[in-house]
């Protein structure tokens, strides 16, 4: 007996499932098992334009076990990690940005190759802090505006950028 | 004392034979210590079994039996009829439980036979020192009191009046009527709330068998089943009920008139300070609202109150104090309904930022032709027809970080009001709705759902992550997993389907009448399918949604069927009450009173004999033989029909 995607031949990654699922309940209580597809989380996702994949699909996908499509999207590099799936989920936080991170971590422990501009914006985080030098906003509906026409204030860089760097690789140990 | 016992082993099917070796139980069990007769049968339970115990009972002439099977919760009661029935008394039946604490729980076949044994090894000692019981008679109060003027308790008081017996109806505020009062129709058959809600209320304001006790509440009940004593408080209402009338000149001339927030029409209209909470109440008489009163407030009221100025009648009397009656009654029917939620609590609903983001029941005020707007739909912010509506359903429902429960009359509620808005405000209003499923599961629903479908609404499947202000407008962002697309929603008018919670006193409510509440917060049933209208206190009842979200349909037959529960002990004489509870020696109780003082159910006093000798009393009526007063006395003066010590003593040792 089996389940079998005609769309696109894929096939359900059982294993590969139960190891996401073991590592988000690493981080909470709840997997993806509990998702209704309310599509909250996609109605909220400030990346919604730039992904290639919705929020609520990708939890759909975990559930069916069908990992590859998951990870040979771009949505896993593309999530802007700004956690409101998480925060406004009524299923208690069946969060897709949870089940991202742990992808990106699996990916680059398998050693996937990762999108250049990741790696870009990855050492720009670990010199000043943020994932690029901008003082620009675009805002949901893709128009760019200044942070301050927006009244919003000027971002402040680290002081010391050893230590921030240090830091940052300590935490970056305590991964998903 | 028993010496000739008979032990009967029931396979349960397999629930019991597949882990428990029941053959070979069945000889261990016939070599015991004063067993003469051993059985087994595949259903104890069923007739076959029965008439096998009851002809063992017989050819043996057995005085003590025990029965392996399921948890004594299940068939006690029925093997204390089959043991009747052959002639022995119902207490000299023991219950060795090997399905629920044995077979159940666990997988070896031989070990699991083994600890059988050692169950009916036990069971079998007890047996040995079992007594003969019979239960006491008490009599009962035919009467009963409702608390809550609901459709619930509407319903259940009309039932019990009719079926002759006296019944207090007990409500919180001015009127009856309830949630029922505050709708404009009903779904799905579009019936008018309030005609089919009136006439109903009218009855009760007539009938001969029911005392109407509204703007009071139930402080304290004592007692138990047949005889309840239920101490009311009858907050004053500063009016008369003889003397008003009922005109309402005092509303019109009240100095606050249009300037205290109405809770009728849940904050949509203003009232004054004396009011009718809606033109149909009963009893149709003024009430003056304490909390906002300046007579009562401030003591004054400009150069003197208006409303007694305008009362020809003379009916209001500032004076009026609290007060506290005492009624006795057999049994209590509890029907406190429901709130709604506030969906403040979800920031991102906006209902806190917007005045045009409103509930469920706030539109059904305005929808109403008795409502704040006399039934015209308009924006509560600027008082102008909205050109677009949208609702959203599951707000707070169905999400684990608030309320866990399907509100289940939420989709119901919001496709009538689609219904009625579209009527009123024809196609050129746009209506969406945002669900996440629609449960059309009740008669008749799908039905109304097709034809709502057909009605040109827009139907969105998915929730909405925020509603925001923009301009003058609300923004709704939604995902549609019908369309796959994420769609922006500009519209005027935003109606919230809010969960349906527990009253904001129901925890204290519980305590009060000693009944026990489920995780969600409403009364709990005793058991969720065979006994849904009682609870665990003999007598008290529930009924409507302080059980768990209902529709009226579902509501009115659940008040009906605890009203029937409710008279099968009122209709009775005198009741057979359970005997298995704590009785004193006397001779060697010291009257310490330590057992007075751990008993739940003030079920103990200290009585004093003119010799200065004072000993424990037990009423056996009140207890309820949860064994608290035994476990507490230092003597053992303290003992337990069913399980004394000497009983349980050789049961622990056969046991261990």
């Amino acid at each position: 007996m089996s389940i079998v995607d005609l769309t696109s031949m894929g096939e359900s990654q059982a294993e590969l499932r139960e190891e996401i699922n073991d590592r988000l309940s690493r981080l909470q209580d709840e997997v993806s098992d509990y998702c209704f597809q309310c599509a909250k989380c996609t109605s909220g996702c400030e990346a919604h334009k730039l992904l290639e994949l919705e929020p609520h699909k990708v939890v759909a996908l975990l559930k069916r076990g069908l990992i590859d499509e998951l990870v040979n999207s771009d949505v896993i590099w593309t999530c802007m990690s700004c956690f409101k799936c998480r925060e406004r989920c009524p299923q208690k936080k069946v969060a897709p940005v949870d089940i991202l991170f742990a992808l990106k971590n699996m990916a680059v422990a398998s050693g996937k190759q990762i999108p250049g501009k990741y790696t870009g914006m990855l050492q720009s985080i670990l010199s000043i802090g943020l994932i690029q030098e901008t003082q620009s906003v675009i805002t949901r509906d893709n128009k760019t505006n200044k942070r301050e026409d927006l009244g919003l204030p000027a971002i402040s860089k680290p002081v010391d950028a050893a230590k921030f760097q240090m830091v940052l690789s300590k935490l970056a140990v305590e991964k998903v | 004392m028993s010496n000739k016992i008979g032990v009967f082993v029931c396979h349960c099917g397999i629930n019991i034979a597949s882990t428990v070796d029941v053959e070979q139980l069945t000889k261990y069990a016939a070599g015991l210590d004063g067993v003469v007769v051993s059985k087994d049968y595949k259903y104890m339970c069923s007739d076959v079994g029965a008439n096998l115990i009851k002809d063992s009972i017989k050819k043996h002439k057995l005085d003590g039996i025990v029965i392996a099977c399921c948890s004594p919760r299940m068939h006690e009661h029925t093997f204390r009829g089959v043991v009747e029935a052959g002639g022995v008394n119902g207490f000299n039946l023991e219950i060795a439980n090997i399905r629920e604490q044995c077979s159940w729980v666990h997988e070896d076949k031989a070990r699991a036979t083994e600890k059988a044994k050692v169950l009916i090894r036990g069971a079998v000692a007890k047996a040995r020192l079992l007594e003969p019981l019979e239960p006491s008679k008490v009599s009962v109060t035919p009467t009963a009191v409702v608390i809550g003027g609901g459709i619930a308790g509407i319903q259940a008081s009309l039932d019990l009046a009719e079926e002759g017996h006296k019944v207090y109806l007990v409500e919180k505020t001015p009127s009856i009527g309830g949630r029922m009062a505050q709708l404009d129709k009903t779904f799905p058959t579009l019936d008018c709330s309030g005609c089919i809600l009136t006439p109903k209320m009218m009855e009760i304001a007539n009938h001969p068998n029911i005392e109407l006790l509204t703007y009071s509440e139930v402080i304290g009940i004592e007692g138990s089943i047949g005889n309840y004593k239920v101490k009311i408080k009858k907050k004053p209402r500063y009016v008369d009920l003889e003397k008003c009338t009922g005109c309402g000149d005092c509303v019109d001339a009240c100095r606050l008139k249009g300037r205290v927030v109405s809770e009728f029409d849940m904050g949509m209209g203003k009232r004054s300070a004396i009011y009718m909470p809606f033109p149909q109440a009963i009893p149709l008489k003024c009430t003056v609202d304490s909390d906002h009163c300046l007579m009562i407030t401030r003591g004054k009221c400009g150069a003197g109150p208006l409303c007694v100025e305008a009362c020809e009648a003379d009916a209001i009397d500032f004076k009026q104090k609290e007060e506290e009656i005492e009624v006795d009654v057999g049994a209590i029917l509890v029907a406190t309904g429901y709130d709604v939620m506030d969906p403040s609590n979800l920031y991102e609903c906006g209902y806190a930022r917007s005045d045009d983001v409103i509930t469920t029941l706030e539109m059904e005020r305005l929808i109403s032709s008795s409502g704040p707007t006399g039934g015209e739909i308009v924006c509560p912010s600027n008082n102008e027809k909205p050109s677009s509506i949208t609702f959203v359903l599951c707000v707070g429902s169905r999400d684990e970080t608030e309320c866990t429960w399907c509100c289940r009359i939420g989709c119901m509620s919001a496709l009538k009001q689609v219904y009625l808005l579209k009527e009123k405000l024809g196609d050129d209003v746009e209506i969406n709705v945002c669900y996440t499923d629609i449960r059309s599961f009740g008669k008749g629903y799908e039905e109304f759902y097709r034809n709502i479908r057909g009605l040109k609404t827009n139907f969105f499947r998915g929730r909405p992550s925020e509603i925001r202000n923009v301009d003058d407008h609300l923004k709704i962002d939604i995902f549609d997993t019908t369309t796959n697309k994420l769609f922006e929603i500009i519209t005027d008018l935003v109606v919230l389907v809010p969960a349906l919670v527990p009253r904001a006193d129901a925890d204290e409510f519980a305590r009060i009448l000693r009944i026990s509440q489920s995780g969600d917060g409403f009364f709990l049933e005793a058991h969720p399918k065979l006994r849904p209208m009682d609870t665990f206190v003999g007598g008290i009842f529930i009924a409507g949604c302080c059980q768990g979200p209902k529709d009226i349909q579902d509501t009115v037959s659940m008040a009906s069927g605890a009203a029937a529960r409710a008279a099968n002990i009122l209709s009775k004489k005198e009741l057979e009450s359970e005997p298995l509870v704590s009785c004193v020696d006397e001779e060697i109780c010291s009257g310490c009173s330590v057992c007075v003082s751990v008993c739940a159910y003030s079920a103990i006093e200290i009585v004093k004999e003119d010799n200065g000798k004072s000993y424990a009393k037990v009423n056996e009526a009140l207890c309820k033989g949860c064994g608290a007063c035994v476990g507490a006395c230092p003597s053992g003066a303290m003992q337990q029909r069913g399980f004394k010590d000497k009983q349980i003593l050789p049961m622990i040792e056969e046991t261990i």
